[in-house]
């Protein structure tokens, strides 16, 4: 399959002429895809290195995984980021059939439950701050706010994307740059949905056993 | 960098969306996680076993996401994210497991015999309960 | 705040005061002498001949892969130097600081270099050779022939490929200004844990070293995954899945390693940053943390990350082997097999590199027997390809020379880690200057690649050749010294000298420290003769009429541009029907030129780049010193200009068919062409320039 010799009666072809075949699509929601894997790796190290902080040894006198995980309150928040991805995940289906007002109303919805999510987030790390449980505490601490902050901050970073997808929908409409971006953003937002299952069930959950 | 005859709307990627898999998708994984919350709250079996049980419908929430919500498969538009994933995921378990293996024998080689190292499946009363 | 800093703070400065500025040190005060030098060198003849709107307009905001590719090659160069000369610096320290009646010269008892400096430098040498060296040159050369190699006209994501060059740049130049504003980590390379937390090294030394290494390594990620999806989805037809040539292949897997790998680095860091900054206690002695832990997510790194390295460089040999025998390459499947067996099987050992740290002989044994079939793949490469010389018609031009040697330093860095890859060695050898021979012997396989890949694909960037006399006289003086220096220092591993001491207090050591001298020495002199090959070779340009085939036996689609390649790489897109495109056509005498032409799109140049560069350095140097305003407002600019720059329209623009016709048969407009002048006037009678 190397250098290989012609065959008579059939001229090789040379050049390409014709459309320009690139498919703009394709190739950003495939370079997005590969930075979520790597965005997946980033939580596989702070998964492993809860893995390691989460025993007794690392909780140097103070408050370990059961006394500070409250999985039903929890699962308010789980019921809150899996309806926001609900939320746009409705607006996906209106950009197929091309109705530019839903899909504005799902991002809206979007943002709404997302906000709930911080909301409710944000409480809980008041809640356990007030009673002395800060991640300058502990080893497990420090591995335990870093786990659910980091998740935390790319729903905030995905709330800010909603925002500015709002903003060019209603400007531009459903042009190409727009429509990649909004699949972008349903890979970004639906990630968050799978990393918080991994949360809720081996921090939440795991904890409270 | 695209031709601007083409309607993105009828782009592969927007048409394969899909509202019975989206719906699909997110009331199983809410199902699932539901029971997960059942069975820690009610704790009807030995922690080991809870332990096993909660993991393996995260894992079967995990796939519903990917096949429902993401709605990866084999097909032209998606046939690269499926790879990709496929191949990311033994490096998933292998950060987390290998790391796992190794500081449970090092906690055995070198932390002071009788410490508590696993202490999930105790109970300890602390400053906030 | 949240943790306890030592020295002054202010809220404008940040803990940076003059105090930092180390103008007593007559080493620094030599280098700055020399940087400054070497800056007005550079800097002088581009204000003389006027050229910062050409530099502005053709450099800084270009999108064009092999410009950036070439500026890559350029930060890496300059780095290297930097990295070997503190190389230098080493080898003269150890030399003279040998025993307890060494002479002591400057502030040192013994040498010339207190223990403290002598730190900052052997950290910064690693640092700057594997991150901001080798990774940058060895991206820089993907990002030029990858594209040609396909058949692309650009890289998937163009202006994202611009930031990634800006990002490594700017943690490079972070790297540069810790030698002269404050100081760098003593911690090695590694970062070794816990001399790193903020107890243990309260100066801004080990910050300069953390966020110039993360924010290149958001380069490097993106980078990976700008070559995954050009791979993937830029192809001309033709060209499938087993005609792709071996370079590209190896960039491919080299990028899934980066884009896996990388994050976990990212992590590693992100927690010491954590310790340093917020107190928390991931990886301290007490309250909880975990020392070991930070060992064993760098190394989950730090292991891919020289795979990362060593593959391009494999793919490099298989590009040069084959034209310099004239033969195709051996076993092309098993090539390409051996490629991703040694990326997946990088992702099980990486607890070779502490074997020692008290895992025990259960983990220890297999990570010991992953490691051990890591060289199995490894070695199929190296029959390959010496089935590949077998019988071929070979000429040692130098790019030939520069990949046999690679191939004996492969072998002894190969065999030696098969050594340490057996923990019973290993508990021997373990931090002793053996690992730091055999490590070197690995590198400098990268390094006789890049210098091999250089040359090669010169004429094909440029339009014209190397010198090849002094070329051959590059390459012997570097072999040369090779030699002296790393095999003095395998037997000194032997006789018992551990790693980073900044004394020795063995004066048994000394003849095999001379040698090493000696031999850093004839390292020096090739410094020079690769300037002096540098200085021949733009000199005699004019004598080579730049043709498609400089080495008249090049095999792969790369070749089938001009030389110099004009911006859009390819006037019409090219139908790929063999492995090796251009020897199919040269046997069966096909054209290797269109008739006639269409019209293109190409990326526009856009400033947005560069700006979020320097945007980047305000935020690594304004978080290094404390400065919370200018990282703030650093951040939230690169936050800014990314939103901005997602609302842009117009990011491209069309070549007609009658200007490309006009391209195509004009000469060479010079060093790859001038492209912007083209989308901004209309063509007719435009011209060379």
């Amino acid at each position: 399959m190397t250098t290989q010799t012609l065959e008579p009666g059939k001229p090789p072809e040379l050049w390409h002429y014709g459309a320009e075949a690139h498919d703009v699509i394709a190739a950003k929601t495939l370079g997005f895809w590969l930075y979520m894997l790597s965005d997946a790796l980033i939580f596989a190290g702070i998964f492993a290195a809860y893995g390691v902080l989460d025993h007794s040894m690392n909780t140097a006198g103070g408050p370990g995984e059961a006394q500070i995980v409250h999985p039903i309150a929890a699962f308010w928040q789980t019921i809150a980021v899996l309806t926001s991805v609900f939320a746009y995940s409705v607006a996906t289906v209106a950009l197929k059939h091309n109705y530019r007002q839903l899909v504005v109303l799902g991002i809206l919805a979007a943002m709404l439950f997302g906000a709930i999510f911080l909301a409710l987030e944000m409480l809980d790390f008041a809640d356990l701050f007030a009673h002395g449980a800060t991640p300058q505490v502990s080893g497990f601490l420090s591995a335990y706010f870093l786990l659910i902050a980091t998740h935390g901050l790319h729903m905030a970073f995905g709330m800010l994307w909603l925002f500015v997808m709002l903003i060019q929908v209603i400007r531009f409409g459903l042009t190409t740059p727009v429509v990649a971006q909004l699949l972008n953003l349903r890979l970004f937002w639906q990630f968050q949905a799978a990393i918080w299952v991994c949360v809720y069930v081996f921090v939440y959950l795991k904890g409270a056993i | 960098m695209s031709e601007p005859e083409l309607n993105p709307i009828l782009h592969g990627e927007v048409q394969q969306a899909s509202l019975l898999g989206y719906t699909a998708g997110f009331l199983l994984t809410l199902v699932l996680l539901g029971a997960a919350l059942l069975l820690t709250e009610f704790h009807p079996m030995p922690s080991i076993y809870l332990l096993g049980s909660i993991s393996g419908l995260a894992m079967i929430a995990l796939f519903c996401q990917t096949f429902l919500s993401f709605g990866l498969d084999i097909t032209r538009h998606n046939i690269w994210k499926s790879v990709s994933l496929v191949l990311t995921i033994p490096l998933f378990i292998l950060t987390i497991g290998l790391t796992a293996w190794m500081f449970q024998q090092l906690a055995i080689n070198t932390m002071i015999p009788g410490a508590n190292i696993m202490p999930g499946m105790t109970m300890q009363p602390t400053m906030l309960q | 705040m949240f943790v306890h800093l030592q020295g002054p703070y202010s809220f404008l400065f940040g803990r940076l005061t003059l105090a930092a500025i180390p103008y007593n040190n007559a080493i620094i005060q030599f280098a700055f002498v020399f940087a400054a030098i070497a800056a007005l060198l550079v800097v002088a003849p581009v204000l003389y001949y006027r050229k910062i709107p050409y530099l502005f307009r053709e450099w800084l905001t270009t999108v064009d892969h092999k410009k950036i590719g070439v500026m890559y090659i350029i930060v890496g160069l300059v780095m290297m130097f930097r990295g070997f000369f503190d190389g230098l610096m080493i080898r003269t320290q150890q030399v003279m600081a040998d025993g307890p009646h060494s002479a002591g010269h400057l502030e040192a008892a013994h040498g010339y270099l207190p223990p403290s400096h002598f730190d900052q430098i052997y950290s910064s040498h690693g640092t700057i050779m594997i991150i901001f060296a080798a990774t940058p040159i060895l991206t820089g050369l993907g990002n030029i022939i990858v594209p040609l190699q396909i058949g692309a006209r650009d890289m998937a994501f163009p202006t994202m490929n611009a930031i990634s060059l800006w990002l490594t740049t700017v943690g490079a130049a972070l790297i540069m200004a810790s030698l002269f504003i404050g100081d760098f980590s003593t911690a090695g390379w590694v970062g070794l844990i816990p001399l790193t937390e903020l107890d243990f090294s309260p100066s801004a030394g080990v910050d300069y070293w953390m966020w110039a290494i993360q924010i290149s390594s958001v380069g490097t990620t993106l980078n990976a995954i700008n070559v995954i999806a050009t791979i993937i989805t830029m192809r001309a037809p033709g060209m499938r899945w087993d005609r792709l040539p071996i370079f590209t292949w190896t960039t491919l897997s080299t990028s899934i390693i980066g884009l896996t790998s990388f994050p976990i680095l990212g992590v590693a860091l992100a927690l010491l940053g954590a310790d340093r900054y917020l107190g928390t206690h991931f990886y301290t002695a007490g309250l909880g943390g975990n020392l070991m832990l930070y060992t064993n997510l760098f190394w989950i790194w730090g292991h891919p990350e020289v795979y990362f390295l060593v593959l391009p460089a494999f793919g490099i040999l298989s590009e040069v082997v084959p034209v310099f025998a004239e033969k195709p390459l051996f076993g092309y499947i098993t090539m390409v097999a051996a490629t991703f067996a040694i990326a997946g099987v990088s992702w099980l050992v990486w607890l070779h590199h502490f074997f020692t740290m008290g895992a025990g002989p259960k983990v220890n044994s297999f990570f010991s027997v992953a490691t051990m079939a890591v060289g199995i793949p490894t070695g199929v490469k190296v029959f390959n390809w010496l089935f590949t010389l077998y019988r071929g018609r070979i000429t040692f031009d130098t790019p030939m020379l520069w990949a046999a040697g690679a191939l004996f330093l492969l072998l002894a860095g190969g065999l030696t880690g098969m050594m340490l890859a057996i923990p019973a060695i290993n508990y021997m050898v373990h931090n002793s200057v053996f690992v730091v021979a055999h490590f070197h012997c690995m590198v400098l396989v990268i390094v006789y690649a890049i210098f091999a890949a250089v040359i090669f694909w010169f004429p094909k960037v440029f339009g014209f050749k190397l010198d090849e006399r002094s070329g051959k006289w590059f390459f012997w003086c570097f072999t040369l010294g090779t030699l002296l220096v790393f095999t003095a220092m395998f037997g000194l591993g032997f006789m018992g000298e551990t790693r980073r001491l900044d004394y020795l207090y063995d004066t048994d050591w000394f003849p095999a420290l001379e040698i090493e001298e000696i031999g850093i020495g004839f390292y020096s002199l090739s410094c020079l003769l690769f300037g002096w090959m540098l200085f021949v070779s733009i000199r005699d340009r004019a004598k080579l009429k730049p043709v498609n085939d400089p080495w008249g036996k090049a095999r792969t689609l790369e070749w089938l541009t001009r030389s110099p390649v004009p911006f859009y790489n390819f006037a019409v897109t090219p139908h790929v029907n063999t492995r090796d495109e251009l020897t199919f056509r040269y046997l069966n005498h096909l054209s290797t030129e269109p008739d006639h032409f269409e019209a293109i799109h190409m990326p526009r140049n856009t400033p947005i780049p560069i700006i979020i560069g320097a945007l980047a350095f305000g935020f690594g140097f304004g978080i290094t010193w404390r400065i919370w305003w200018m990282t703030g407002l650093s951040l939230l600019g690169i936050i800014a200009v990314v939103i901005y720059r997602s609302f842009a329209r117009d990011t491209g623009y069309h070549l007609s068919a009658e200007v490309m016709s006009q391209l195509e048969h004009e000469p060479p407009l010079g060093v790859i062409a001038e492209s912007q002048f083209l989308s901004k006037r209309p063509l007719g009678g435009a011209g060379a320039h």
